[in-house]
């Protein structure tokens, strides 16, 4: 049998598209078309949502479109033994949105102490990105929540896992996907 | 609350070596059923992507993990039919004759009660069961003869090769790893097309996951799995001579007994501990099988240092498999690096797939790297990229150990304090293995290269329910039947007195295969 045979025999098997609440209605959507259609938050509230994409397009640039907040958010609304975020190989405990919560809370507490009563995505870019070298390096003085660059760690691998961690992310760098079982809606 | 008709053997856990136990005794006639906590997974659910890959990953353990190198479990652990095993490397290299005395050769550590011999014609017997692709006679420059594998080694890229001419250069010989993948048709199951997904579930079997090997086995002669069903105890009789059977919650958290003539511990070498610590009685007060005292200690984990390099040419990193290509034993000897106060055995291996996302992606080559250097660095890293690894042994630590803790879970079980520990050795190994990497890397040509350093890492994990000769200085003899109780028995790594360097799974199936014949040879006096 050919590779290609293969891989054809057992595509599709698998259910890969989150499911968003539209219209009161579920449906399958990436992340990225999440976004797109600005499809409402579940867990997250509009400040969470916006230092979220901040912290994540600040970290891997294009992870807001991609839905980083959308993705995050619909983690955090499925049983944790469902979800698939890099926090349940971190042994991050359940429930997640706890952790997410206080995280974001600590971003913007120590932005504010930081940068003149300023949130995280009231930063220009270059604050953003130097807030974000120190918090890499536990080097913010006074920083109360999850450590700095744990929050670094976490954050910047949901943010990978949109950005690069898709077919579509392999296919933008170039990279052959190759998939045994194809996540469907190219997710 | 209800009591299930007895059964010849109820195995906790439907994993590696777990499923190995119930394909012997369910073949031998045994009724078997075994109580996974985790999902009854199918292959068409592993799906080729990191993130839907951590699904069959454990969520929400029940530990706290502390001491200076606190135990980093959910990557590399089991939730779920095949356990670790579902979704594992499948690197098959075999322990060596000094892994087994390491205290008589060295005044250190602890000796196993049986020598390679006594595990060898295992190794050659789980080879030919479920398929290992290798060359074993260019392994014999470093252990005994022994059987061919039974498939030539797998095919070899760049990413892999590029590495020959620095590891010749420091005078490291590297051989085809032994895998356990099929680098031809083996069985009825297909040779391997190297898409690299092998670490979030192989779906078409060319990787010998326990699910399609000693699992169906054990399912098409009889055997039971019940999943999504957690036990918390392990019932003994008035007498607390004699195992009973196992309290378990099941699907609907409702809360079942389930009696049985012999009792197997295989859920995780953490796990064992934790229900036998849950399972005091009376006659045990401080846990069963734990009148030694030495029930959850000497838990040991592996390390590794890695070494990044980054090539002009294309190696073809999308390629390959996740476990290695080549690997090698030159610097097992235990004293190799002596000199930088470093002990114990350093298992190098070479080539392996690479992915963007999760713990083992190349994103992570460079953690210090984000925003626009992040996108730069991926886009140089996406063909020239390859990583070198050197595994480390660290010794067994009477302080690395479980305990009860107490907070408790859904079920009202008490979670697991583990606390973990490198030692000032094994730390001075991963460090000169670091040093050694720089070396290799040099005599590459490569135009870049790093050490991917970060905190010490936890692979894998032994230890909590050591076997050994005496009751008074172990948990379980050689075979994993407790001291104590002799129809309670333990499966798998957490029976290791030692861990070696090398992945362990090919050891644990011959361990297992061995416990498991015993206990069918001898059934009619072990059985309560």
């Amino acid at each position: 049998m050919s590779d290609i045979a293969r891989r054809a025999l057992i595509k599709g098997a698998g259910l890969s598209a989150l499911a968003f609440s539209v219209g009161g209605t579920q449906v399958l959507l990436s992340p990225r078309q999440a976004h797109a259609q600005n499809i409402p938050f579940r867990t997250l509230n509009a400040e969470q949502v916006e230092t979220l994409e901040a912290l994540g397009e600040t970290l891997v640039p294009g992870a807001k479109q991609a839905g980083i907040a959308n993705f995050v958010d619909q983690q955090l609304s499925v049983p944790h033994g469902e979800a698939l975020l890099e926090a349940r190989i971190l042994n991050v405990r359940p429930p997640y949105a706890n952790f997410y919560r206080a995280a974001l809370g600590a971003v913007d507490k120590a932005s504010q102490a930081k940068n003149g009563d300023k949130k995280f995505a009231q930063l220009t870019g270059d604050e953003r990105y130097a807030f974000v070298d120190l918090m890499r390096q536990n080097k913010i003085d006074g920083w109360q929540g999850p450590p700095g660059p744990f929050i670094y760690l976490l954050l910047r691998s949901d943010s990978v896992d949109v950005v690069y961690g898709t077919m579509e992310g392999y296919a933008a760098l170039g990279i052959p996907y190759m998939p045994h079982i194809a996540p469907e809606k190219r997710w | 609350m209800a009591t299930l008709e007895k059964v010849d053997v109820v195995i906790v856990g439907a994993g590696a070596s777990g499923s190995l136990y119930a394909s012997v005794l369910a073949k031998a006639g045994k009724k078997v059923v075994l109580i996974e906590a985790g999902p009854d997974w199918q292959m068409t659910d592993l799906i080729s992507s990191d993130m839907w890959g951590r699904r069959v990953k454990p969520s929400g353990v029940p530990f706290l993990f502390e001491g200076k190198n606190p135990y980093g479990y959910a990557y590399q652990g089991g939730w779920g039919v095949g356990g670790a095993a579902l979704h594992y490397f499948a690197n098959f290299p075999r322990y060596l004759p000094t892994d087994f005395k390491v205290k008589s050769e060295h005044g250190k550590g602890l000796d196993w009660p049986i020598n390679y011999a006594d595990i060898a014609p295992f190794y050659d017997k789980v080879a030919a069961e479920i398929g290992v692709s290798g060359d074993a006679k260019s392994e014999e420059i470093w252990r005994p003869k022994g059987q061919a594998y039974p498939m030539p080694p797998m095919k070899t890229f760049r990413n892999g090769q590029v590495w020959l001419k620095g590891l010749e250069a420091n005078g490291i010989r590297m051989v085809p790893a032994a895998v356990g993948m099929n680098s031809v048709d083996f069985k009825g199951r297909p040779a391997c097309i190297y898409d690299g997904w092998c670490h979030v579930g192989c779906p078409i079997g060319a990787l010998a996951n326990p699910t399609i090997t000693y699992l169906a086995d054990a399912r098409k002669a009889g055997a039971e799995v019940r999943a999504l069903s957690t036990v918390t105890r392990i019932l003994t009789d008035a007498s607390g001579t004699k195992a009973t059977g196992v309290e378990y919650y099941d699907a609907k958290k409702e809360k079942q007994v389930q009696e049985a003539s012999v009792v197997i511990l295989a859920s995780w070498a953490a796990q064992n501990p934790r229900l036998l610590l849950n399972s005091a009685t009376d006659k045990h007060p401080k846990g069963l099988a734990n009148s030694s005292g030495l029930l959850g200690k000497y838990m040991m984990a592996h390390y590794a240092s890695g070494t990044w390099a980054m090539f002009d040419e294309d190696v073809e990193n999308h390629m390959g498999t996740v476990g290695a290509q080549f690997m090698s034993y030159e610097r097992y000897d235990k004293n190799a690096k002596k000199a930088k106060g470093a002990f114990g055995s350093t298992y190098i291996v070479a080539g392996t797939a690479l992915k963007t996302s999760d713990l083992g992606g190349f994103a992570n080559a460079r953690i210090d790297l984000f925003g626009p250097k992040l996108a730069e660095f991926m886009q140089r890293a996406k063909r020239g990229i390859t990583r070198l690894t050197a595994f480390g042994e660290e010794m067994p630590n009477i302080e690395n150990r479980i305990e009860q803790a107490s907070e408790k879970d859904e079920f009202g079980m008490p979670l697991a304090r583990f606390t973990h520990s490198f030692s000032d050795e094994a730390i001075a190994l991963w460090n000169a293995n670091f040093d050694e990497g720089i070396e290799i890397a040099k005599a590459t040509g490569a135009k870049e290269f790093w050490s991917a350093r970060g905190p010490m890492p936890t692979i894998h994990l032994f230890g909590g329910t050591i076997m050994g000769e005496a009751a008074g200085t172990s948990v379980t003899n050689s075979y994993g039947q407790t001291h104590d109780i002799a129809n309670l028995w333990v499966a798998g790594p957490g029976l290791f007195p030692t861990e070696g360097a090398s992945n362990p799974t090919y050891t644990i199936f011959a361990v297992s295969q061995r416990g498991a014949e015993n206990l069918v040879s001898k059934w009619g006096s072990v059985a309560g």
